[in-house]
C-alpha cells in the first residue's frame, strides 16, 4: 500500500490519467475503448522513433566534445561564441534548468550575457533528437520551419538582452563556499536523475527518489578519479568537490 | 515507418556500428545514461500518450475548430502559449501531443505558440533561473521568449 502511495506520489500525472480510464471503463466502457483505441496508435508510433531517439542523445553525449565547445565560450570570443554556445546547446541532453549551472560556470569564465541567452534558448528549443520527433509528429516541413525561425529569434533575443541586462545586473557568486578538500556534494535542485553518477561510483552515491544523493565522504587516491568522472560526465553538472 | 524516420534509423545504426568499433566502453556507458534519463520520464510519456486518446474521444473536432482552428486568432494564439509557460511536460512528449491537436482540427499557429513556451518560458522554473542570474535576466529572457513565441507561431500560420 505504501508503495502504491508513494508511486502514485511521484507519478501524479499518471495515476490521474489511469484513474480517469479506470472510471470511464466502469460508467462509458464504449468511450473508454475508443481512447485507448486513439492512444494505440501514438503508442506504436512513438515505439518506431523512441529507440532511435535515445541512441542518438547518447552517440551525441559520447562523442560531441562538448568540453571543447565551452573552452571557446570565454571572453572576446565575439561571434564565434554565439556559434559555439547555439552548438552547446543542440547537443545537450536535458531539460532548460540541466543548463542553470553550466551557463553559471561559463558566465564566470567571461561568457557574454548574450551567448548565455543564445545557450539557454537552444537548450530548451532545438535540440537534434527532438527535430526528428518533431518531423515525426507534425511534418518535415513544419520541423524545418519551427527551426529555422526558433534560431533568427534566438540570436535576436541574445542581442536585445544583452542591451537590457548588464554584467552588475546579475547576482554576485554565493555559491563558492569553503567546504574542506574532500568533501563530495550535490546540487539536488538540479539534478535531472540520470543515476549516471550512481553506476560510475556506487560506493559513493545512490539514488533516492528522482534524485542522486552523496552517501560516504572522504574519498581516498583510488576513488579520486572515478568521482572525477562521475563529476565530468554528470549532464547537468550538478556535482562538486 | 515513414521514409523520414527509417532514414535516421539507419544513420544512427551506422553511427551506432561505428561507435561501438571505436569505443565499446564509451558507447555503452552513454546508452546507459540516456536510458536513465528516458526511465524518469517514462511515467510522464505513458501517461500523456494515453491522454491522448482521451482527449481525441472526448474533445469533438467540430469544438475545437470554432474554438482554434482560424489562423487568424491572436487570442487562442496566446492563451495556447499561456499554457505552455506553466505546463511542465517533456518537450518528448509534447509533439505527439500537438499532432494530435492539429489533426482534430487545430490551428498551427496556437499549437506553435505552445510548443515554444512549453521549452523556452519556464514558470515553474522561474525562481532557480532568478537565484542563478538575477530578477532582471530571468525576467526580460522569459519575457522576450514569450513575445518571440508569438511571432514565430505568427509566422509560421502566415508561411505554412
Amino acid at each position: 500500500m505504501n508503495k502504491a502511495l508513494h508511486f502514485a506520489k511521484n507519478n501524479k500525472l499518471l495515476t490521474l490519467v489511469a484513474a480517469i480510464y479506470l472510471l470511464l471503463f466502469i460508467f462509458q466502457p464504449a468511450k473508454a475503448m475508443l481512447s485507448l483505441g486513439n492512444s494505440l496508435y501514438y503508442i506504436k508510433e512513438m515505439l518506431t522513433i523512441m529507440p532511435v531517439i535515445l541512441l542518438l542523445t547518447a552517440l551525441i553525449s559520447a562523442w560531441v566534445p562538448t568540453s571543447t565547445i565551452e573552452k571557446n565560450l570565454g571572453k572576446n570570443s565575439g561571434w564565434k561564441g554565439a556559434v559555439f554556445s547555439f552548438l552547446l546547446g543542440s547537443f545537450s541532453a536535458g531539460p532548460i534548468y540541466a543548463a542553470f549551472p553550466v551557463s553559471k560556470t561559463l558566465l564566470q569564465k567571461g561568457a557574454s550575457i548574450a551567448n548565455i541567452v543564445v545557450l539557454l534558448s537552444t537548450w530548451a528549443v532545438v535540440k537534434v533528437p527532438m527535430l526528428l520527433n518533431e518531423a515525426k509528429f507534425l511534418s518535415p516541413k513544419f520541423m524545418a520551419l519551427r527551426w529555422v525561425l526558433t534560431t533568427i529569434s534566438i540570436f535576436i533575443m541574445g542581442y536585445l538582452t544583452e542591451k537590457i541586462v548588464k554584467p552588475q545586473h546579475l547576482p554576485a557568486d554565493s555559491s563558492q563556499e569553503n567546504t574542506g578538500e574532500n568533501t563530495i556534494s550535490i546540487n539536488r535542485e538540479y539534478c535531472i536523475g540520470c543515476a549516471l553518477c550512481t553506476k560510475i561510483a556506487p560506493a559513493y552515491f545512490k539514488m533516492e527518489g528522482k534524485k542522486a544523493i552523496v552517501i560516504k565522504q572522504n574519498p581516498g587516491p583510488a576513488a579520486l578519479t572515478l568521482l572525477q568522472a562521475a563529476r565530468e560526465k554528470c549532464p547537468a553538472q550538478v556535482i562538486k568537490m | 515507418m515513414d521514409l523520414f524516420t527509417l532514414v535516421f534509423w539507419i544513420l544512427t545504426l551506422l553511427w551506432l556500428l561505428f561507435s561501438l568499433k571505436k569505443d565499446k566502453g564509451k558507447t555503452l556507458k552513454a546508452i546507459k545514461m540516456s536510458s536513465g534519463m528516458m526511465k524518469h520520464m517514462a511515467g510522464e510519456i505513458v501517461a500523456i500518450l494515453f491522454l491522448i486518446g482521451l482527449i481525441l474521444t472526448f474533445l469533438p473536432p467540430e469544438l475545437i475548430r470554432e474554438f482554434a482552428g482560424q489562423a487568424n486568432s491572436l487570442l487562442t494564439t496566446i492563451v495556447f502559449a499561456l499554457v505552455g509557460c506553466i505546463t511542465l511536460i517533456p518537450a518528448f512528449v509534447a509533439f505527439p501531443l500537438a499532432g494530435s491537436l492539429v489533426s482534430v482540427g487545430t490551428s498551427i499557429v496556437p499549437v506553435v505558440a505552445f510548443l515554444t513556451t512549453l521549452t523556452m518560458v519556464g514558470v515553474v522554473t522561474f525562481p532557480l533561473e532568478r537565484k542563478e542570474f538575477g530578477l532582471r535576466f530571468t525576467l526580460v529572457r522569459n519575457s522576450l521568449s514569450f513575445v518571440f513565441a508569438i511571432v514565430i507561431a505568427l509566422l509560421m500560420g502566415v508561411i505554412l
